[in-house]
């Protein structure tokens, strides 16, 4: 149904990129036969995106590597969309000049990214389908201290693209920031690696076989200690691997340098420009004599890249694994439109990441993010929460346990009926405006708290949002002349009324969890395990289990992912006996449950 | 992606078997005496009706017992368990169910041999005791004060009625809550006919004010196997009408029907049906392509499955240990095993009482749910030395056995909150050298020659069920569910619904919840168009995609 949702927004933005539409029409969708179909494809999809790379090397000039594709300008725009979205205008004017006719199908496209994203960001919250790594991708530009390269990129004024470095062991098949850092980061990877003990006792069970012999893997996530820990592991179980950074912020330098150390060929630095962030990706992708056969993506970018340069090297390809909401809705997308030609999993909804990204994750931020904050003392505060999902039942559980009394508002009668039973009264936002002391917004709808209820709040009330990005609390609404903004620490403005009233906005409406506190390694080894196992699971798939769309992770994936966490408990799962087993119908193994249960 | 219900399935014939040699003493009282019972007139009427030439009725009937045997096992674990079932069970499980006051044992006759005549002068209706109506008039009168949506759903759908041209018959427990949905449907426009589906759980003065306010009533306590299905048979054939409308609980009506007059089929629009048994017997006939009118299956809905699971459980675990052992729970060690939605009730109870709460799962996402809520997850075996209570919700069989037992500590409470009685290995504790000792109802002293003492409750049997009793407010979801999946099917436009069996929309399992909010006094939001649009929703719902999972 959200598919439908969306698709019915989606239906809104291609009526105004009607170009964007006729584009992908020209690859003649005929279902009768999807491998035929999969080469038929292939040469329009060869024939568009060449022709526009070959006007380009005249256009740009000053390329450190002439041998190489270069990366069509016509996606840098979408870069800088998702990113800097002031930027964008400027990219999109820039590109018409250069490229008249060719260009654009892609510049229609890449308008219609930056909807897509938009549109994505939106609702996810609410349909339960709301990611931390989309999350994550956005703290970069959200937040003013995230969680990135602790070196800062601004020490040295030369681009990466550069310069040329060297590996201890003479390798040079990489670009980042400063290869001296390596050391720094490898005990980054070690501290990390302490905390992800899934990974690790992954590597050990897996190690013997090497499920992952002979997979070549090119991915494009956040490139963080984390991040290594997986790429490492992967290593460990077989793989090869390319990687390149999914956001132009997110990079740890020192990481990135420790990879390369270690012989993996990383092309991300932090503060790439949108030129460079192509420009990695296609370093990654285009290379002689290798070619990826599975990718690991996050957002969608890699894999849109080699749909449009290089279509050909799907043939290789075994599988995708796809981590965001962003990425997962266009693989959906392509796969409605026929499109899709390799096998694709969709990581993001399973049960044990989606519970950890948002009750467990948000349950514990909100304490956090408020008390970092503000510094606030939560017994017997009244604390009203709007939205009873997975995130709201995460802030309202937390903030009982803290004595304080809370109120929830909500729009769906089963998760209002839910509250009710949890203790929780159930209230409009209107009625209990007057009287809170704090007011947290996690609905992933928008204009949830407006200025009317803003100013009938009381002096020194606290408003933050957890549910979507910068939506939810109207906060434009406040920047009108006789309202007073006073920032008195990072991430925290007194916005002060004519009457000396003053409300505490913190992370100017942006998400909290994001801006105000840290996502735990736990968490995001809950994810990178998720990963590992769904490439293993793709790549080990016997031929034809996997067609030609985009598959959850299967169940039996799902609960292996929770058991490699549960020694970090120190948890002793009970086992069924033969009996038990046949008497439940049940393999002794898993999976344990059928695909609706709602745990 | 293998489909463990599927695979659940097709290991049926084998594991009933199993059970029905395994089951133990306290087959007096034995839980399955409707089914078992059922099933010989059934095979006797069956054959004196030489029924539809398209079935082998006696394969079927068989078949029928594995159902219902094989159903109720796992149904915890799964996620499908079901109060219904478990309300079903109750009154052959419990010694003081929810049942009649009024004692049937004072009179002798058999309702069947009496006639009775309201004051309208309609004999149309067998119950005990038509006197009682006053009486079984103030328990509704009670009952509608807890079910406070069937009343307002009363109110909202008066106008319009509905369920004007309906003509529904019913088979479920007469109680005094079915009473309140009865009278609902009246008030929406239906006419009803009534039987029980168990031949335990009928309050007789219920039935009486029922037939008194002139709907058709076959049902009294204690009634015989034959009894039972001459209610059934009183129910559906009567002459100048015939059911468009089929509401039931376990499905032997709609086999009535089936097998006796399926010609009535053709004017039946839909069967609405709320238990576990019912619901596998109706997938079983869709399988077979032998559905020929469109189901619905309430069962499942996620109002009712949260309110029957969880939060009933939350309670029940509480108030039945409570009013048979009064132990006080703060700082006790207590382990229970399995965390699914009644085990995460459980657990969350106890830990807010103060107690030590550790966990068994054999699922590791359950396991590590459990480690997120702050519970220890153990093997029983670390902890059975030294807990205080052993709580068993997993849908299993012996969960705990007699080795574990042996182990205990002195006083320890041992219960079962999961499902009938397998998941204790009672049976073990039935040896020579253990002396029982019954201290009160539902509460036995299993003694060691030790003199160690282990508390048992309810033999085994359900502790929600056996020692506590299921609050109104919970089987007012179910009715209001029903109710609205009458409504649902009896409206739809034709073609929407096919031969298949289909689960309540989630429009109207909000609507459920919806009419549920104002005992709590809760507002609920409404969005602005704006709002609605920039999420894509329609204002009124359903707000959530089908694989939600709340």
């Amino acid at each position: 149904m959200s598919v439908q949702v969306v698709a019915a927004k989606m239906a809104e933005v291609e009526l105004q990129d009607v170009p964007s539409k006729e584009s992908p029409a020209e690859s003649p969708v005929t279902p009768n036969s999807e491998d035929k179909k999969l080469v038929k494809t292939e040469p329009h999809e060869v024939g568009s995106s060449a022709t526009t790379p070959t006007a380009e090397p005249s256009v740009k000039a000053g390329d450190p590597s002439p041998g190489l594709l270069t990366p069509n300008p016509a996606k840098m725009p979408q870069a800088s969309a998702m990113r800097r979205p002031d930027q964008q205008q400027n990219g999109g004017d820039a590109f018409v000049n250069r490229d008249g006719t060719v260009a654009e199908a892609p510049r229609m496209k890449k308008i219609q990214f930056a909807d897509q994203k938009q549109e994505f960001n939106k609702r996810p919250s609410k349909i339960g389908r709301r990611s931390l790594s989309r999350s994550i991708s956005q703290s970069s530009t959200d937040s003013y201290s995230s969680a990135a390269s602790y070196t800062d990129s601004s020490d040295d004024e030369t681009s990466p693209r550069d310069k040329q470095q060297k590996n201890s062991k003479g390798n040079g098949d990489f670009c980042i920031k400063n290869i001296k850092q390596a050391d720094f980061g490898r005990r980054e990877i070690e501290i990390a690696e302490q905390e992800m003990p899934a990974l690790m006792a992954l590597r050990k069970r897996a190690q013997g076989e090497k499920p992952l012999a002979g997979a070549k893997v090119v991915g494009c996530t956040h490139i963080t200690a984390q991040t290594a820990v997986l790429m490492e592991t992967l290593s460990a179980l077989g793989a090869q691997c390319r990687w390149a950074a999914c956001n132009i912020y997110s990079t740890q330098n020192e990481v990135a340098a420790a990879l390369a150390e270690g012989g993996f060929s990383v092309f991300a630095w932090k503060g790439e420009s949108e030129d460079d962030f192509w420009w990695c990706i296609d370093r990654c992708v285009n290379l002689e004599g290798w070619q990826p056969n599975m990718i690991l993506d996050d957002g969608g970018d890699l894999t849109h890249w080699i749909y449009k340069k290089y279509p050909n090297m799907f043939k290789k390809i075994k599988g995708i694994v796809e981590e965001s909401v962003t990425g997962v809705h266009r693989l959906y997308q392509l796969s409605k439109a026929g499109k899709l030609c390799v096998p694709a999993m969709n990581v993001n909804d399973s049960v044990t990441k989606q519970k950890f990204d948002n009750l467990y994750c948000c349950r514990e931020s909100i304490l956090d993010g408020l008390k970092r904050t503000t510094d606030v003392m939560f017994g017997g505060k009244q604390v009203v929460v709007c939205g009873y999902g997975e995130v709201g039942k995460g802030c309202c559980a937390a903030l009982k346990a803290m004595g304080s009394i809370v109120y929830v508002t909500e729009i769906d009668p089963i998760c209002a009926l839910q509250a009710c039973m949890d203790g929780f009264r159930l209230v409009k936002l209107n009625e209990v405006i007057r009287q809170v002391d704090i007011v947290i917004t996690c609905t992933g709808n928008k204009n949830v708290v407006v200025r009317e209820y803003l100013d009938r709040m009381k002096n020194g009330c606290i408003v933050c949002n957890m549910g979507h990005s910068n939506t939810e609390i109207d906060v434009a609404s406040l920047r009108t002349p006789e309202l007073t903004w006073e920032r008195v620490r990072s991430q925290v403005d007194h916005v002060i009324w004519p009457d000396g009233k003053r409300i505490v906005l913190l992370a100017e409406g942006r998400l909290l969890n994001l801006s105000c506190s840290t996502v735990p390694t736990f968490v995001l080894s809950i994810t990178a395990t998720t990963q590992a196992l769904a490439l293993i699971e793709l790549y080990n798939a016997p031929e034809g289990r996997y067609k030609q769309d985009v598959y959850l992770l299967p169940k039996k994936m799902d609960e292996y992912v929770a058991s490699l966490h549960l020694p970090t408990f120190d948890a002793h799962l009970t086992e069924l006996s033969d009996e038990q087993a046949k008497y439940l119908g049940l393999n002794k193994n898993g999976p344990f449950k059928p695909n609706y249960y709602r745990y």
